[in-house]
């Protein structure tokens, strides 16, 4: 698909493959153009809207009970859908209720927009009215009713991306910077804006030293790293890794296996990162590492403590700066 | 000031002393002005809603002509039906030339654009927000604009109080296609001019409350329906 929309002097020009039967995260920063992008698929902008039941970013409520704006625009076999996803969202017992809280419209648009049958769901931010402790909870209900069906997912929320996407487009100033599985994203960002965007990245700065079949070696800071990206010797480089793909060990480990990366160095900050924790080891360049709590305690890593960081060479990235 | 004063009491006075006549020209005009305001809300409202709602290519002109509408002057939309209904008009075989049926037609045409022209900015008043919900509930046209208009519902009854306020209180119209007709035609407005003319600003006085303390009623009436 293809889209070129002018708006408020904005250019929105995306071609993108957005695969069928599955959940794709529309991911970036405030002002990217993804609430545009859904709105030109939902067709509440635009020509050529697809068949599809959609929850815009700001959900309104009509004066009126939580009840009846639940059956707007439904029958009675999806109302009863609805009155059961209402339920299993926590607000089934405020049908009767006309003041409800943000969260709780949330909700009660959730609801309604899932319990409509057309074949593509197109969700806006499903998640972001919602407490930190009820997203879980909310995300399972939104996948389970989404179903073998297709749907586009805008967020700018990592948590949300990880819990809802299957598959990942990353949308920076109207330009569709990467689109693959989620994983894949998160693991090896396409650019450096990308690798900003969804906040999980090594960004290093080097030159080329030398090269072997896809890989190069770069050297930044005093470390040589090995990635994959075709360059000549002497370019000048960035390098970029997810922190998710840096394995830690406590000291010197006796072997690395096939990686090709191993820096050793002193952990200078550790720091939590939503559910997760931020290792930082200084090995002539920092490197940041993700760890789960748990890692972190079993490995005795704290600051000032020395560490070795490895990384293979497949899951680095090696592009032109 | 002792002229003012003695005019108001004679108004007063006057009042009282009106009887059939008085409220014969009542009758009229909260008919006339009454059944001109349905029609101009029975199509106002709806079209109102349409304009504020559609994508139509038809929009920006009809937009254009409702705001037109809305500052016509009386006595041009009266003019308009008088040449409609004359003996060789196009509808003059219905006879229908200083009659009420004629004022309710000329008072209808202003307030069809009032209605709707209100009852656009209302709904459009919304905002962003509302009227892209209304497109992702995906209902029957019909029943958008149902659900649209309800919302505005306040903005709906300003609608109505502007449509009856403008037919209630114009005299132009009504006098062109009416004639002012004593016993026949006459409405509070023309009956103003008339006393007047004729130097009776006793009289004139009075009627002019009359007619305030009709507008006043409505709106207080319609500003009930609208807190509900």
């Amino acid at each position: 698909m293809r889209f070129t929309y002018p708006a408020d002097g904005s250019q929105l020009d995306c071609d993108v493959d957005i695969p069928t039967g599955m959940r794709t995260v529309v991911f970036g920063p405030n002002g990217a153009g993804k609430s545009t992008l859904l709105r030109l698929l939902a067709g509440t902008i635009g020509e050529n809207p697809w068949d599809a039941t959609y929850l815009p970013q700001t959900v309104y409520h009509f004066r009126g009970s939580a009840g009846w704006n639940l059956g707007l625009g439904l029958n009675a076999e999806q109302a009863a859908r609805a009155r059961h996803l209402a339920d299993r969202l926590g607000v089934g017992h405020l049908m009767e209720a006309t003041a409800v809280s943000g969260g709780e419209r949330q909700r009660f648009a959730l609801a309604r927009t899932l319990a409509r049958p057309e074949p593509w769901v197109l969700l806006d931010e499903p998640l972001a009215a919602l407490d930190t402790q009820d997203r879980i909870n909310v995300a399972r209900v939104i996948v389970e009713a989404i179903g073998d069906r297709s749907a586009v997912i805008v967020t700018h929320d990592q948590d949300a991306a990880v819990i809802l996407g299957q598959n990942m487009v990353v949308l920076i100033d109207g330009a569709v910077h990467q689109a693959g599985p989620i994983h894949e994203v998160f693991a090896q960002p396409a650019d450096e804006a990308v690798a900003t965007a969804v906040g999980l990245g090594n960004v290093l700065d080097g030159i080329v030293r030398a090269t072997e079949g896809p890989l190069c070696s770069v050297a930044s800071g005093g470390s040589a790293i090995w990635g994959v990206g075709d360059h000549e010797l002497g370019d000048t480089v960035r390098v970029m890794f997810g922190a998710e793909t840096v394995t830690l060990y406590a000291g010197t480990p006796p072997s690395v296996g096939s990686a090709r990366n191993a820096f050793s160095g002193m952990v200078t900050e550790v720091r939590p990162v939503g559910r997760f924790v931020e290792v930082v080891l200084d090995a002539g360049v920092p490197i940041v590492a993700l760890l789960t709590p748990g890692s972190l305690e079993a490995l005795g890593l704290r600051e000032g403590v020395p560490a070795t960081a490895v990384v293979k060479a497949t899951a680095v990235r090696v592009v032109p700066s | 000031m002792e002229f003012l004063g003695g005019l108001l009491a004679d108004a007063v006075r006057e009042l009282f002393g009106f009887g059939a006549e008085l409220r014969r020209i009542l009758f009229l005009t909260l008919a006339v002005a009454g059944i001109a305001t349905v029609i101009g809300v029975l199509v106002g409202v709806p079209l109102g809603t349409w304009l504020a709602l559609t994508r139509h290519r038809l929009r920006n002109t009809i937009d254009v002509l409702v705001n037109a509408g809305m500052g016509v002057p009386p006595v041009l939309a009266g003019l308009l039906i008088l040449i409609l209904l004359w003996n060789d008009g196009p509808l003059g075989s219905l006879d229908l030339v200083f009659t009420p049926m004629a004022m309710v037609g000329a008072q209808a045409l202003l307030a069809i654009p009032i209605a709707a022209g209100v009852t656009a900015g209302a709904i459009r008043g919304l905002g962003p927000a509302a009227s892209e919900q209304l497109i992702a509930l995906r209902l029957a046209s019909y029943r958008r604009g149902f659900v649209a208009a309800r919302e505005a519902l306040p903005g709906v009854i300003a609608a109505v109080a502007a449509a009856f306020g403008r037919v209630v209180s114009e005299v132009g119209a009504v006098l062109i296609v009416g004639g002012n007709i004593e016993g026949e035609t006459q409405v509070l407005t023309t009956a103003i001019v008339q006393q007047a003319r004729q130097a009776h600003f006793d009289s004139a006085l009075a009627l002019g409350f009359v007619l305030l303390i009709i507008v006043a009623l409505v709106n207080v009436a319609l500003g009930r329906l609208r807190s509900v």
